[in-house]
C-alpha cells in the first residue's frame, strides 16, 4: 500500500531508478545503502510482530556529518523517511511504508562523560545498556531501563520517551534528558534544552522527547546520570490470586513508600517464563507474583523492606522472598525482562498493549480483563509495571488463523476501551506509532489532535519525517482543508493518510 | 473564570486583535518582561479540586487554585505536592506551571515539568486543548504539557492541571550548618556536605544577607532538609554530624526562604554545573552586599540573586557579573543567566527575547496567531 507524500510523488519513481540510492551511497558508502527488496526484508518490521511494511530504501550513516548530508538530500528531493534506532519499538513506529529508512545504529559514540557533574553526551545509536555499563565503574547509572535495554538505543528511547521498571521512582526518559542536538527534517540543526539543566524560553526539548520520529532526529543527547543507590533489595511475593496481588499493589502505592520498581506477572506469564531458558525460579503454581525493588540509603531501605513485606503478607501473599545477593536479584529480573520474548513459545504472533490506568482501579480492571479473555476464548498474559498502573496485557496467537485473529482483535479492543473508560491512557511507554493511532480520537478531542498536528507542522512543515504516525492525519484541520480543495477541483488525492484507514488491526499482513 | 468564559474572552479579543494579560492571583505579575495589554484575563476565581483519589496519588485542579489550597487539601490525606516555588504560597498552580517556577525541593522532586501529568489550556484562537492525561505515565500524543510549562501564558491560557503527588514523609526535619571561618574552611565544609552520600530533600546555601532575612544569624548558612522514614532521617543526621555541627531549625524556615523574593525588584538566576558551584560557592557567599540575598542550590546548579529596594543597578550588576565570573573560571559557556524579574526600564537593555529562534516563533504563530496572549512577556 503506497501512499506517498505530495512532495515525494515524483521522487518515488526516481527512487525506482535509484539515482537517489546512488547519491546516498556517495555519502555513506555503497555497503551502507540497501536497495534490493531481499536486503530490506530485515527492516520491514520492528519489535511489534503483526505489522509489516516494506521500505523503499535503507541508509545507514556512520557519522554526524553523513547523517546531516543524508537528511539534506532527502529534503532536497522532497522524500519522506523514518528514523530508526535498533527497531525494538513496540508500536510499529519504526516502519517505513515504501519510503526511506534512516538507520542510526552506527552512530554509537559516547561523546563525553562528565563524572563530577553526572552527565553524559552520546550519539543516538548508543545502546541503553552499553551506556549503563560504561558509567557503572564510576558509581553512576542512567535510570530509564526499558526491558529491551540490551538492544534499544538512546535515540530511540528519546523518540519514544521510553520508560522501564525503574521509572516508578526515577521517572521516564523525559526526566533524564537535559539537551539534544536535533536534525530537523529540513536539514537544519538546532540545539534544544541546555546541558546546564535549565534555560528560559519554550521547553522544546520536552516537546521533542516522545515525538516518535515525527519532529526529526537527535544527533546527540545529553543525559543526567545518578549515583548508584547505596543499597538495593529485591523481593518476590507470590499470591494464589490475581486479585490479592492487585490489592497489595494499590496498598503499597497508597502507603507512600515509593519502590524503585513494582512489577506484576500473572500465572500464565509465570509459567511461560519458567518453561523458557529465562526460568527465574518463580513459583509455577502461583497465580501472580510481585517483583518489588527498594533502593536508597541502607537504613531507610531496611525499614521500607519490612513495611512492604508486612503489606504483602497482610494482603494474602503466600511467600515473600528477599533476594540474598546480586546474582539472585539478577535472576529474578531476568525472568521479568525477558517475559515478552518467552511468550514466543506460545504462538508465532504476539499482540502487546501498553495502557495505563489509575492505580486504585487495578484489581477491578484486571478482573475485567480476565472476563474479556474468557468471553473471547483467548489467553491473556499480564506482565506489567504495576506501580505505575502501566498494563501490558499480551495475547500470543497465530495470525494465520483468521477466526483466532478476529477474536484476539475484539478482546484487545474491549480491553483498551475498559482502560480508556477508567480515565487511563492508551500508551504508557511504547508510543502510539501505527498500532494505537486508531485510539487517539478516543482520548483526545479534535482540537487537541489538531494542536498536535500544528506542533508537528512547526518541526516538520512538509510532514516527511515518519509520516502517517501518532496523530491520524484526518484530525489535522489545515491538512483537511487542503485536501478538501483538491477534491473539489477533482485533483488526485495524494496527501499522506494514515497507513491504516481503520482502527489498526492486529493481524499480520 | 470557567474554560467556556476563557474561550469567549479569547475569541472576542482575537477577533479584534486586542492583547490580553493572563493572570492568576496576580502575586507574581511583576515577574517577566513588561506586557503590552489593556485587558486582563484572570483565572483567580476558577479554583478548586476537579478530582482527587488519594490512592492514585494524583490531583486534578483548576488553574486558579492557590498552592496553599493544594497543600491544605492534600495534607488531609497525608499527601503533598512537593513544589515550593519562590514567592507567595498564595500564588496559583496555573501561574506556577506557566512560569515553571520551582524552589529548594526541586533538586529532589524535580521541576514543575517533572510533576505535571497533564493540562487543559485555551489557545490564542480560543480552542480548548488537552495535553497529557490523568495517569502517572503517559506517552500518548505529542507533549503539549511540557510545551505549555514555562511558556508564560504566551501559547495558551492554562485552565486545569493534573499533578503527581507524594506521601508526606513520616519525618521531615530541617537543620542549619553555620559556615563561618576562612573562605577555605567554608569551601571544605560545603564540599564535605555536598559530596557525602546524604540524600536530603533540599539543600540550600544562603549568604549573610539572606540568612539574616530569614532569621538565621549573621553568617552564611547551609540549610538541609531531611525527609523519609525515621531510620533514614536519623542515619543522615548522624552522617551530617560527623562532618559538621548541624543545628535543628523549624521547617517553617523554608516558607521564609520562599518569601525572600517578596519585595524584590530584581531576581536573577544563574545556572551552571554543580561542580562549579562547589568551587565557587564559598567565595560568592562570603561577599555580603546588604540588600542582595544570594542563595545557591548546588545540586540543581542554580544561584539566585534577589535584590530588594534601595540597592542600585550598579551593585546588582557587580554582584551578577561577579557570581557569573566565579562560575565561569576554567571554561567559558559554563553558566547561563536567566532574568526572572527586573525593573521595567531595565528589561530591554539586558535581556533580548528568549523565543526568537525559528521553532519558537513557529510555535507561537501556530498557538497564538493573533499575538494576543501576554505579548512581550518573553521578549518579542
Amino acid at each position: 500500500m503506497t501512499q506517498p507524500t505530495p512532495a515525494s510523488t515524483p521522487a518515488h519513481s526516481s527512487l525506482a531508478r535509484s539515482p537517489v540510492a546512488e547519491r546516498m551511497a556517495e555519502i555513506v558508502g555503497e555497503r551502507h545503502v540497501l536497495n534490493r527488496p531481499s536486503e530490506l526484508l530485515v527492516y520491514n518490521s520492528d519489535g511489534l510482530p503483526g505489522y509489516r511494511r516494506q521500505p523503499k530504501l535503507a541508509v545507514f550513516p556512520g557519522t554526524r556529518e553523513e547523517t546531516i548530508a543524508v537528511v539534506r538530500l532527502l529534503a532536497e528531493e522532497g522524500l519522506s523517511f523514518v528514523p530508526r534506532g535498533a527497531g525494538t519499538g513496540l508500536s510499529g513506529g519504526a516502519l517505513a511504508d515504501d519510503i526511506v529508512v534512516v538507520g542510526l545504529h552506527r552512530l554509537k559514540k559516547i561523546i563525553s562523560l562528565d563524572i563530577e557533574n553526572r552527565r553524559a553526551t552520546v550519539e543516538p545509536g548508543v545502546v541503553n545498556l552499553r551506556l549503563n555499563k560504561f558509567v557503572a565503574p564510576h558509581g553512576l547509572l542512567y535510570a530509564p531501563d526499558p526491558s529491551s535495554e540490551a538492544a534499544c538505543t538512546i535515540g530511540g528511547n528519546v523518540a519514544e520517551n521510553a520508560g522501564g521498571p525503574h521509572c516508578l521512582k526515577y521517572g521516564v526518559t523525559l526526566n533524564h534528558v537535559l539537551a539534544m542536538t536535533v536534525l530537523l527534517p529540513s536539514g537544519d540543526v538546532v540545539e534544544l534544552g541546555s546541558k546546564l539543566g535549565e534555560r528560559d524560553g519554550y521547553d522544546l526539548r520536552g516537546a521533542f522527547i516522545g515525538s516518535e520520529g515525527c519532529f526529526g532526529l537527535a544527533l546527540d543527547i545529553t543525559v543526567k546520570l545518578m549515583p548508584r543507590p547505596q543499597t538495593v533489595r529485591t523481593l518476590l511475593a507470590d499470591f494464589m490470586s490475581v486479585d490479592a496481588a492487585a490489592h497489595v499493589t494499590s496498598a503499597i502505592i497508597a502507603s507512600g513508600i515509593v519502590p524503585a520498581a513494582l512489577e506484576f506477572m500473572d500465572g500464565p506469564t509465570i509459567r511461560v517464563v519458567e518453561d523458557s531458558i529465562y526460568a527465574a525460579g518463580y513459583p509455577r503454581d502461583a497465580e501472580a507474583i510481585l517483583l518489588i525493588e527498594l533502593d536508597g540509603l541502607e537504613a531507610g531501605v531496611s525499614a521500607d523492606l519490612e513495611a512492604v513485606r508486612r503489606i504483602c503478607l497482610d494482603g494474602g501473599a503466600r511467600n515473600v522472598k528477599v533476594a540474598r545477593d546480586d546474582a539472585e536479584r539478577m535472576k529474578l529480573w531476568q525472568g521479568r525482562k525477558k517475559a515478552f520474548g518467552a511468550m514466543g513459545r506460545l504462538a508465532p504472533h504476539l499482540i502487546v498493549q501498553d495502557a495505563v490506568i489509575p492505580r486504585t482501579r487495578l484489581p477491578e480492571i484486571l478482573d475485567t480483563i480476565h472476563r474479556i479473555s474468557e468471553k473471547y476464548g483467548v489467553v491473556v498474559c499480564n506482565v506489567f509495571h504495576a506501580g505505575d498502573g502501566n498494563l501490558h496485557p499480551n495475547i500470543a496467537y497465530s495470525a494465520d488463523d483468521p477466526a483466532e485473529s478476529e477474536r484476539v482483535h475484539k478482546a484487545m479492543t474491549e480491553i483498551m476501551q475498559t482502560c480508556i473508560d477508567a480515565g487511563g491512557s492508551i500508551t504508557g511507554e511504547h508510543g502510539v506509532g501505527l498500532d494505537k493511532m486508531g485510539y487517539m480520537e478516543s482520548i483526545f478531542s479534535d482540537s487537541s489532535l489538531n494542536a498536535m498536528c500544528e506542533l508537528r507542522g512547526v518541526f516538520d512543515p512538509e510532514r516527511r519525517s515518519n509520516p502517517g504516525k501518532v496523530v491520524p492525519i484526518h484530525a489535522c484541520k489545515e491538512w483537511n482543508a487542503v485536501s478538501g480543495d483538491r477534491l473539489r477541483m477533482g485533483a488526485a488525492r495524494s496527501e499522506p493518510r494514515p497507513l491504516e484507514a481503520d482502527p489498526p488491526r492486529p493481524s499480520a499482513q | 473564570m470557567s474554560t467556556e468564559a476563557v474561550v469567549s474572552t479569547i475569541k472576542e479579543s482575537a477577533a479584534i486583535h486586542a492583547p490580553l494579560r493572563v493572570a492568576g492571583r496576580s502575586t507574581w505579575l511583576d515577574a517577566g518582561r513588561p506586557v503590552r495589554a489593556d485587558k486582563t484575563i484572570s483565572l483567580h476565581d476558577d479554583s478548586g479540586v476537579v478530582s482527587y483519589v488519594p490512592g492514585d496519588l494524583t490531583l486534578t485542579v483548576r488553574a486558579g487554585t492557590p498552592l496553599s489550597e493544594i497543600e491544605r487539601v492534600t495534607a488531609e490525606h497525608e499527601q503533598w505536592l512537593p513544589l515550593d516555588p519562590y514567592g507567595s504560597a498564595e500564588g496559583t498552580i496555573g501561574a506556577t506551571i506557566a512560569t515553571a517556577s520551582a524552589g529548594p525541593l526541586a533538586s529532589s522532586f524535580g521541576l514543575p515539568r517533572d510533576l505535571l501529568l497533564g493540562l487543559e489550556f485555551v489557545t490564542g484562537r480560543g480552542d480548548v486543548v488537552r495535553g497529557g492525561g490523568k495517569v502517572v505515565k503517559n506517552v500518548a500524543g505529542f507533549d503539549l504539557s511540557r510545551l505549555l510549562t514555562g511558556a508564560w501564558g504566551t501559547l495558551g491560557v492554562i485552565t486545569e492541571v493534573t499533578l503527581r503527588l507524594y506521601a508526606v514523609p513520616a519525618v521531615d526535619r530541617t537543620f542549619t550548618v553555620v559556615l563561618d571561618g576562612s573562605e577555605r574552611e567554608m569551601a571544605s565544609l560545603i564540599r564535605g556536605i555536598i559530596t557525602s552520600p546524604l540524600a536530603p530533600y533540599a539543600l540550600l546555601l544562603l549568604n549573610p544577607s539572606a540568612a539574616r532575612a530569614v532569621g538565621l544569624g549573621e553568617h552564611p548558612v547551609c540549610l538541609v532538609r531531611f525527609g523519609g522514614n525515621d531510620a533514614v532521617v536519623q542515619a543522615q543526621i548522624n552522617a551530617l554530624s560527623q562532618i559538621a555541627r548541624p543545628k535543628e531549625t523549624e521547617t517553617a524556615v523554608w516558607l521564609r526562604v520562599r518569601e525572600l523574593d517578596g519585595n524584590a525588584h530584581t531576581t536573577i538566576r544563574v545556572v551552571s554545573l554543580p561542580q562549579r558551584f562547589l568551587a565557587a560557592s564559598a567565595r560568592i557567599l562570603g561577599e555580603d552586599v546588604p540588600g542582595i540575598h544570594t542563595s545557591i542550590d548546588p545540586r540543581r546548579g542554580v544561584l539566585r540573586l534577589i535584590v530588594g529596594a534601595g540597592v542600585g543597578d550598579s551593585d546588582v550588576g557587580i554582584s551578577a557579573i561577579g557570581a557569573s565570573g566565579d562560575l565561569q573560571k576554567n571554561g567559558a559557556d559554563a553558566s547561563d543567566v536567566i532574568f526572572e524579574k527586573l525593573p521595567a526600564e531595565v528589561w530591554r537593555e539586558v535581556s533580548p527575547s528568549v523565543v526568537s529562534d525559528d521553532l519558537s516563533r513557529g510555535i507561537k504563530r501556530a498557538f497564538d496567531p493573533h499575538h494576543i496572549l501576554n505579548p512581550g512577556i518573553l521578549g518579542d
